[in-house]
């Protein structure tokens, strides 16, 4: 034998239409979004691509591409699920204390900066534009060894702290950076014609469509685009995602992941993401498991709120005298009212018991 | 199983006809304003997946109807955070309806992923700069395995697929849950909660 009761039946009902609550509320909300988007729009600012970075900021672009080329960049060096650092030494794996999820998958999404950013757009523009020049700079380049490389992309690096732009051109003192100046001019030129993106996006898609911009946008990823954000206080520690770039409303929902980085850990430790995403984990379990946590789950009868929420209700149970015959009812009134009464143990009458109109054992059905 | 749907998803329960008198407050109202708000998210999202990616970005229609889900996003998540804080002063998950939250606070959680991958699918500097600085947070969190947060491809049918079936099947289910037991009854005196061992 099976009962069904919908328990709020015990109470006094009131005629409720359902179907009209649903209709206005869709009307008000309609007629609130569209009037607001028609009045207002929506924030939008064009991305940023390599062709803008190199005609605003060439340098910044060599500097880029040159990181790319002998390692000292951070997507060079990043290790999973990228690489597996340069030459094996890995500089942003995440872990707390030996958890480290972040290393558990491989490098399935692959990137080697140096072939992938420089050597192989250039191979490309090499070919495309019958360079003949170019083609001996990337054979010189590739046959010379490990040492030589990185004397020619240091000597480069630091001449390129004291270049100058020049007509558009990039101008460095003379010295001895073998195949590399040319190299960074024509990887200059490249992004100058808008062409790089299509070169990085080609490598991460294998074929005509283009789903995967991981690579075009790992080359911005660093000084490029943290320049930029930071213009309009987009960085992490100017609470980045949590609002939007221009006068709009954000994802202001994420304040509470957006918080932990601007306190330690998450603003200070190398592994901050890690933290911070496992402590908002944390957090959101606490929110799914409200009802089952001792203390929490009484917390909101302790709190004044729910006697302002039912506050119509508490008034018809004092206004009808539903405790007129109960030795209890003044410390009733009390407790609705926000006072702490004290509760006598053995003395536990009916007192505002909402059931009025009793229906016993509900709706019986057949089973 | 056929009982117990029988039994619990009767019209009396879904569309009911009367409300117990309790029902009374501005609080009750942001549920179903949630619910709106999803109705007008999904329906411009719809039209903006038929057209594709590229449109919303680069025509005036397109422009229009991304604005209609951008607002229809922030209203959906304004009055669910209401929802939730004023079912939290409720203690709306007594009396046998701890179900409810779970499946309410999944759905938040889902919906904000929901909202995360839209914005990647913005296809401006936000998209952009987000996904480069959320590349951290995924792969540090060890998701990489699964997710590639720069690849739009994924990143997309996520946003227009994947999360939002899952979210709609939480929701439906958040209703029917809310719907078979009807609204939580107000907090009574302790005493008598004492006596009807009410926890």
């Amino acid at each position: 034998m099976k009962y069904f009761e919908r328990n709020t039946l015990r109470f006094p009902q009131k005629d409720f239409d359902m179907i009209k609550e649903g209709v206005v509320s869709l009307g008000l909300v309609g007629v609130l979004v569209v009037g607001v988007a028609a009045i207002f729009g929506a924030p939008y600012r064009p991305a940023i691509t390599n062709q803008d970075i190199a005609n605003q900021k060439p340098i910044l672009i060599m500097q880029t591409a040159l990181g790319d080329l002998d390692g000292q960049g951070e997507m060079a060096s990043y290790g999973p699920p990228y690489n597996n650092g340069w030459h094996g030494v890995a500089q942003n794996i995440q872990s707390i204390g030996p958890f480290s999820p972040q290393t558990w998958w491989g490098t399935p999404y692959h990137l080697n900066t140096a072939t992938d950013d420089v050597l192989t757009p250039l191979s490309m523009l090499a070919t495309a534009s019958n360079d003949s020049a170019l083609q001996t700079a990337l054979q010189t380049y590739n046959l010379a060894s490990y040492t030589q490389q990185q004397a020619w992309d240091n000597n480069f690096s630091n001449a390129l702290n004291k270049a100058t732009v020049q007509n558009g051109q990039v101008v460095v003192p003379p010295g001895n950076y073998g195949p590399v100046q040319l190299m960074m001019n024509d990887e200059l030129a490249l992004a100058r014609s808008g062409l790089l993106s299509g070169a990085l996006d080609r490598e991460t898609n294998n074929g005509v469509y283009r789903w995967n911009i991981q690579n075009d946008l790992l080359f911005l990823q660093g000084a490029a685009l943290h320049q930029y954000a930071k213009t309009i206080d987009m960085k992490g520690e100017q609470w980045g995602i949590n609002h939007d770039e221009q006068a709009y409303p954000g994802p202001w929902w994420l304040t509470p992941y957006t918080f932990l980085y601007q306190v330690p850990p998450g603003s200070t430790s190398s592994s901050g993401d890690e933290i911070v995403a496992y402590t908002v984990a944390f957090l959101f379990l606490l929110l799914i498991l409200v009802p089952f946590i001792p203390g929490l789950n009484k917390l909101p009868r302790a709190l004044p709120v729910h006697r302002a929420i039912w506050r119509d209700w508490y008034k018809r149970l004092e206004q009808t005298n539903a405790c007129a015959s109960c030795p209890l009812s003044e410390s009733c009134k009390k407790e609705f009212r926000g006072h702490a009464v004290t509760t006598t143990a053995n003395a536990i009458p009916a007192c505002y018991d909402q059931t009025s109109t009793k229906p016993a054992g509900g709706v019986r059905t057949a089973g | 199983m056929r009982t117990t749907v029988t039994e619990k998803l009767t019209w009396d329960n879904l569309l009911p006809s009367e409300q117990p008198i309790y029902v009374s407050s501005l609080v009750y109202s942001f549920g179903v304003f949630t619910l709106s708000s999803l109705v007008f998210t999904i329906l411009s999202g719809v039209i903006m997946a038929a057209y594709g990616p590229t449109w919303y970005q680069y025509s005036s229609a397109g422009d229009f109807l991304r604005s209609v889900h951008f607002w229809s996003v922030q209203a959906f998540f304004f009055f669910m955070t209401m929802h939730l804080v004023g079912q939290f002063f409720m203690g709306s998950w007594r009396e046998g309806r701890a179900l409810t939250w779970v499946i309410g606070a999944l759905s938040f959680g889902v919906s904000v992923l929901t909202a995360f991958t839209g914005y990647l699918s913005r296809g401006d500097f936000f998209s952009q700069w987000n996904q480069v600085q959320s590349k951290d947070a995924f792969n540090g969190a060890g998701l990489d395995g699964f997710l590639n947060i720069l690849n739009n491809g994924q990143v997309y049918g996520l946003h227009i697929a994947v999360l939002p079936l899952v979210l709609i099947v939480l929701v439906a289910w958040h209703l029917i849950a809310v719907r078979a037991k009807g609204v939580v009854p107000p907090y009574q005196a302790a005493h008598v909660q004492q006596k009807e061992g009410v926890k």
